[in-house]
């Protein structure tokens, strides 16, 4: 199927909308160079979108042979990193992804090697897409403990256990943990604790 | 025209053509230039001024100078004419007169895009992270089913970023999306398809 110009096409991999602009643009630089090179980019691209970093040199010895500008090499990295991550953001399977980027115009032996390394490693790519999704303050840990108040300024004897909590929340902007601090008395902690179970028993219902 | 003020004129005018030679004075150009754009580094007037056996305030004087006669020029974009004008009336020889043309002419650009951003900054948009919930249960209210769309804006403002929460239901956002499909549809109106025609 070749793409007609003026008749707008639905790619899985974009969501099911139509190839951004650029990308159709940065596929025929790709061409530029050899597919085993491109896979060796890809590899590279798949460990920045892993969270692992990415070797800028090891990139640029890659593209001296095909004389790109560092715009180029930029253009390049880019449009690897959207194809991968936007294949890996709508779950398609490597063939489709293949069938699809020579659609727009990839040579076969590129759309292979690159569906290759999205194949190899989808599954992780998926699972660290679901870890950033977006997460406000995670708890980081919690601990406790439980003091018996003999006496106070208000009172000459108080005799009640309280339990003092102190829960760390981590903060997802700036990776610090902050300690909250409270204080419960027996029978208020008695009804959070039922709440909590009330609410793991939903969880596990969906699990 | 460039209004030099007598003051700066005089230091001009005493720094570069009393004391100093062309490529001297083509050296400072480059120096200028450079401080306008990573900044100054008062090391360098000091270093040239032992190298020309002057004091340093002559040396920082002198480019401290230029780097006005450039920023004042490219502020205000003036016209080749207007500069060459400008120029003329502290008296240089007639290369040197080419010399500060070119570097104007050759630097405009570059310098204009640093004082854009000088202007004051707002918060402005950096990145928007969202995801689709739907409750199920709360602590007051079992068997629901209410979707939720959380957003995260992160905003930028002099460098610095903040993030804003926000949470909405569907019909709120179809309203927000449709809110801002308007503002964007405002620009294909004829009023302002003329405003913007006479800015080009």
């Amino acid at each position: 199927v070749e793409v007609q110009p003026g008749v707008t096409m639905r790619f899985r991999f974009c969501g099911d909308l139509d190839c951004p602009d650029w990308v159709l643009a940065e596929i025929s630089t790709l061409a530029k160079i050899s597919s085993v090179k491109m896979k060796l980019l890809c590899v590279q691209v798949m460990k920045e979108l892993l969270g692992d970093g990415i070797d800028y040199e090891k990139i640029a010895k890659l593209t001296a042979d095909a004389k790109f500008e560092t715009s180029d090499i930029k253009a390049t990295i880019a449009v690897l990193n959207f194809v991968l991550a936007s294949a890996g953001k709508y779950g398609v399977d490597g063939e489709s992804l293949s069938s699809e980027l020579q659609q727009l115009g990839l040579p076969k032996e590129h759309a292979t090697a690159l569906c290759k390394s999205y194949e190899e490693k989808q599954t992780a790519l998926q699972d660290r897409l679901k870890e950033s999704s977006l997460r406000l303050n995670k708890l980081d840990s919690v601990s406790w403990r439980v003091d018996y108040t003999l006496s106070s300024s208000e009172l000459k004897e108080v005799n009640e256990p309280v339990v003092h909590l102190k829960i760390n929340v981590r903060n997802v902007d700036t990776g610090d943990v902050e300690p909250m601090v409270v204080s419960v008395t027996a029978n208020k902690f008695r009804v959070l604790l039922a709440e909590l179970k009330q609410a793991q028993t939903l969880m596990n219902a969906l699990n | 025209m460039v209004q030099i003020s007598r003051h700066l004129e005089e230091e001009i005018t005493v720094c570069l053509m009393n004391h100093f030679c062309g490529s001297v004075i083509g050296e400072f150009c480059r120096i200028a230039v450079e401080f306008l754009k990573k900044g100054l580094n008062p090391k360098i007037f000091e270093g040239a001024a032992r190298k020309l056996s002057v004091s340093t305030e002559t040396v920082q004087h002198g480019i401290e100078g230029l780097m006005y006669l450039l920023t004042e020029s490219s502020k205000m974009m003036i016209s080749e004419v207007d500069f060459q004008d400008s120029v003329l009336v502290l008296g240089f020889p007639e290369d040197l007169n080419k010399l500060l043309l070119q570097l104007y002419l050759d630097n405009r650009k570059e310098i204009r895009s640093i004082l854009n951003e000088l202007a004051p900054d707002f918060p402005h948009y950096h990145n928007l992270e969202w995801r689709l919930d739907v409750q199920l249960a709360s602590r007051a209210l079992r068997q629901q089913i209410k979707p939720l769309l959380t957003l995260k804006l992160h905003l930028e403002q002099n460098g610095r970023r903040n993030a804003n929460v926000l949470q909405t239901d569907p019909a709120t956002l179809l309203h927000l999306i449709r809110k801002l499909e308007q503002a964007l549809g405002e620009m294909k109106t004829n009023h302002c398809r003329r405003i913007v025609r006479n800015i080009k």
